[in-house]
């Protein structure tokens, strides 16, 4: 559990950076701070870990106050991952992995068992990736054995500053997607910043929007979306909103809106949880029976979109 | 001469000697790279901390390189004194910049998402300086090292000249005697340890530091024991400490002679001779091989020793004046000759310790003489013509010169004019044969040894003999220039070994002889 509240940050007397921030993250949930380059969101992420001391207000982390713990002792119960990775040069795989159990002194063989369960959860078989330096590995598996390292001690927090910024799209997408699944996840809670509407919308349990230091809105994507605060908030997610609002909605969000079609011919089963944005690249070769509350239903692309638009008036 | 025939036999001859030479300088270098490491790495760590002193501390090191290395040795003298220490702590300064410098770009140069990762996951500071910045800054800081070991090989044969060792001591005796074999026994030797130094520390400079851990901490202890190869050569047991001139040690009419003719067994150390009589003032030596007129042997009270069975040729002064100019002005001779008897050593001396030491006008020196002698006229009608006097860029001859053109124009009605300053024998004579000057001040063993070049019998049956000496370069001079050496001025401009005026009285010394029975004695 990570709380925040009131905190401000200072770069000079009149620079505010951070202006009164206050939120709380649960375990199991990931909460994304997104704005644009300078909203300040990496120094909130960067207070919560001490690397910057908040100038007021206070942060709790697993219902202790930050300031109360060494820095040291703070930074070991929290996983940080770095866009750059960050990873030791002089460092193996293994050995980058177990950095931090090393400094909690877990037994060898416990740190050796749980740097090759975690290698072979990121698809980086210990026998092929051990003993490598980081410099023998493409982008994309850095980015692993950083994700790695900082699920290695299995800390009940975990720090994300722009973690897939530095890959290429496609990578990109993919290593998103391991982790997405990664079980490693499930019940910590994860502060992840990103200026990528895509990525906060499709990692993100809610979504902090930020600008000039202060939170404009707070909420779930789909509040973003659909109830924006003001007009920041809008204008900020219009580029993209079409993309947004298809992966925000599931088929079930537009069951009432649906045209019950009862053709059976060459259709694809789906369910009612998909969102429009897989719906439609399902619905692209052939159409689609989703079954919703014992009702069933045949779809295709048109009634998908005239759906869409109905729902939105 | 004695130089042997081949570089070869040379080393051979002397490998004792090179060897120790060659260990004091290995153990010179290292023992100043250890300490500029021990002082420069933590320098250069503290200054990635805390960014206002980097300005200062780099500054510091950098005016410490840029110092003329042989000025750097003469700060030290006053400090230190002589010897290994001002040595040491010389080339510890020269070494410090590189170490520092590259300590500090090493870290600065580290990745800085790795070290914010490092401080990120919860690594202490101690732990990110052990664990990543300094693994990380080893390439570089390794560097710095072997820049500066390489630098010290080379700035460590100038230790020779404060009487630190070295293979600086064969470079520079080879330098003064002419003796190309010497100068290479130390030069190349020198040149060599730079290149294996460097390659050696080479092979350090990419090990993987968490590898090869063990091989780090055994860095230090390696150069430990190089540098404890200084302490060796240091087991001096005589109570008195002998100075010599790389040139001085390596001259039949020096050290040699004085093992050979008198037996004389002392430690000796090599020094430069700026800085050997305030050295045996301060008691850092205990003899000296001085020259004898030198001003500074009255201005730190030393003690001329006789030389008693006569192994320093004589070198006394005496004017030369060409034949065709005393015929001209036949009243000129007397008039010279009026200086003859008048100075002696102690004289010259007093009078070389007011124009180098007290840095008076040599003018004002030669008028104040005269007149204490009664010898100073005022200048006559000089209406009949011009001398023309020259003299050599010593102190001696400035004097001198001074001297003659008051006699001249006190005493008869010629004109002089001086000048001095020609460089050394080679130009002032060459500018008497040319008919350039009419005069000048010469030594005797000068004209023996350097203008006639007598052969090696001659100079043995004559050497001993002031007279003899005299005799024959007047007649030489005669028959081959037509040049005439007047009356002896009575100085005698020699090596001489001198002490401590209070020591050589309390012990009752006052010869080489009586020395020598001293310190072999013990």
């Amino acid at each position: 559990m990570i709380k925040l509240e009131h905190v401000s940050k200072n770069f000079g007397p009149e620079k505010k950076v951070v202006n009164d921030i206050s939120f709380e993250v649960a375990p199991g949930e990931t909460l994304v701070l997104l704005g644009t380059s300078g909203c300040g969101k990496t120094t909130t992420l960067r207070m919560i870990n001490r690397l910057l001391e908040p100038g007021s207000g206070h942060i709790y982390v697993n219902g202790k106050e930050v300031r109360q713990l060494p820095p040291e002792t703070l930074r070991r119960s929290i996983g940080y991952v770095l866009q750059n990775t960050g990873l030791f040069p002089h460092y193996t795989v293994s050995e980058n992995i177990g950095v931090v159990p090393t400094l909690l002194k877990w037994d060898k063989a416990r740190i050796h068992e749980r740097t090759f369960t975690l290698m072979d959860k990121l698809r980086l078989p210990a026998a092929d990736y051990a003993d490598l330096y980081p410099h023998q590995l493409s982008g994309g598996q850095q980015q692993r054995v950083g994700l790695a390292r900082a699920l290695a001690a299995d800390a009940p927090a975990l720090l994300m500053d722009e973690p897939f910024g530095a890959l290429d799209p496609l990578t990109r997408i993919s290593v998103r997607k391991e982790f997405k699944a990664l079980d490693e996840i499930n019940n910590k809670t994860i502060i992840l910043v990103t200026h990528d509407i895509e990525e906060a919308f499709e990692l993100g349990t809610r979504i902090c929007l930020m600008n000039e230091g202060r939170i404009q809105q707070i909420g779930a994507p789909a509040d973003l979306l659909f109830r924006p605060a003001n007009d920041f908030v809008r204008s900020f997610l219009n580029p993209q909103r079409l993309q947004l609002e298809l992966k925000a909605l599931a088929i079930k969000d537009l069951w009432t809106w649906l045209p019950a079609h009862t053709s059976t011919s060459n259709t694809v089963p789906l369910t009612a949880e998909s969102t429009c944005w897989e719906a439609l690249e399902t619905l692209t070769s052939s159409p689609a029976t989703v079954v919703y509350q014992q009702e069933q239903k045949v779809i295709d692309g048109n009634g998908l979109m005239a759906a869409i638009a109905a729902c939105k008036k | 001469m004695e130089t042997p025939e081949t570089f070869l036999d040379f080393i051979q001859q002397q490998s004792g000697k090179l060897l120790e030479q060659t260990l004091t300088h290995t153990g010179l270098t290292f023992i100043s790279v250890l300490l500029a490491v021990a002082i420069g790495v933590p320098a250069g760590i503290l200054i990635t901390r805390r960014k206002r002193l980097s300005v200062w501390v780099l500054g510091f090191a950098g005016v410490m390189q840029t110092i003329p290395s042989i000025a750097l040795l003469g700060f030290m003298i006053p400090l230190l004194g002589i010897g290994p220490k001002p040595a040491i702590v010389a080339l510890f300064l020269y070494a410090l910049l590189p170490i520092i410098r590259n300590t500090f770009t090493g870290i600065n140069g580290v990745d800085p998402s790795v070290t914010e990762a490092a401080t990120g996951m919860g690594l202490s500071r101690r732990q990110l300086l052990y664990k990543v910045q300094l693994p990380l800054a080893l390439p570089v800081i390794m560097a710095g090292i072997r820049t500066a070991t390489v630098i010290n090989v080379g700035v460590a044969t100038l230790a020779a000249y404060i009487a630190a060792g070295g293979l600086g001591e064969f470079i520079f005796g080879g330098i003064a005697l002419n003796n190309t074999h010497m100068m290479l026994a130390g030069a190349i030797p020198a040149a060599l340890l730079a290149i294996l130094f460097d390659w050696l520390l080479s092979l350090l400079q990419n090990i993987n530091v968490r590898k090869a851990r063990k091989m780090l901490y055994l860095l230090p202890v390696i150069l430990l024991g190089l540098s404890s190869f200084y302490l060796l050569p240091n087991t001096y047991h005589s109570k008195m400490l002998a100075g010599f001139t790389p040139e001085f040690m390596g001259r039949k009419d020096g050290y040699l002679g004085l093992k050979s003719v008198y037996g004389l067994r002392i430690p000796t150390l090599v020094i430069s001779d700026m800085i050997m009589y305030k050295a045996a003032y301060e008691k850092k030596l205990d003899v000296i091989s001085g020259s004898s007129t030198d001003g500074r042997v009255k201005a730190f009270d030393l003690m001329v020793l006789e030389d008693d069975k006569h192994i320093f040729p004589p070198y006394y002064a005496a004017p030369i004046v060409r034949n065709e100019t005393l015929q001209q002005y036949p009243e000129l001779e007397p008039a010279l000759n009026r200086l003859s008897g008048t100075i002696n050593d102690s004289i010259m001396t007093e009078l070389n310790y007011h124009v180098d030491y007290l840095k008076e006008n040599p003018e004002k020196v030669a008028k104040d003489f005269l007149v204490a002698q009664k010898l100073w006229k005022p200048a006559g009608s000089r209406s009949k013509g011009s001398i023309r006097i020259g003299s050599k860029i010593f102190g001696d001859g400035y004097i001198l010169a001074n001297m003659y053109k008051m006699l001249i124009e006190g005493y008869t009605d010629l004109s002089a004019v001086t000048k001095t300053g020609l460089g050394g024998t080679k130009i002032v004579f060459d500018a008497l044969t040319n008919n350039q000057i009419d005069m000048y001040p010469e030594y005797t063993g000068t004209g023996l040894l350097v203008i006639l070049q007598a052969p090696q019998q001659v100079t043995d049956s004559i050497i001993s003999d002031p007279q003899k000496v005299y005799d024959y370069v007047s007649t030489g001079f005669k028959k081959q220039y037509d040049i005439k050496w007047l009356k002896p001025i009575g100085f005698n401009n020699t090596y001489a070994l001198m002490m401590r005026r209070a020591d050589a009285e309390k012990l009752h010394i006052s010869s080489i002889s009586a020395f020598t029975h001293y310190v072999n004695q013990q």
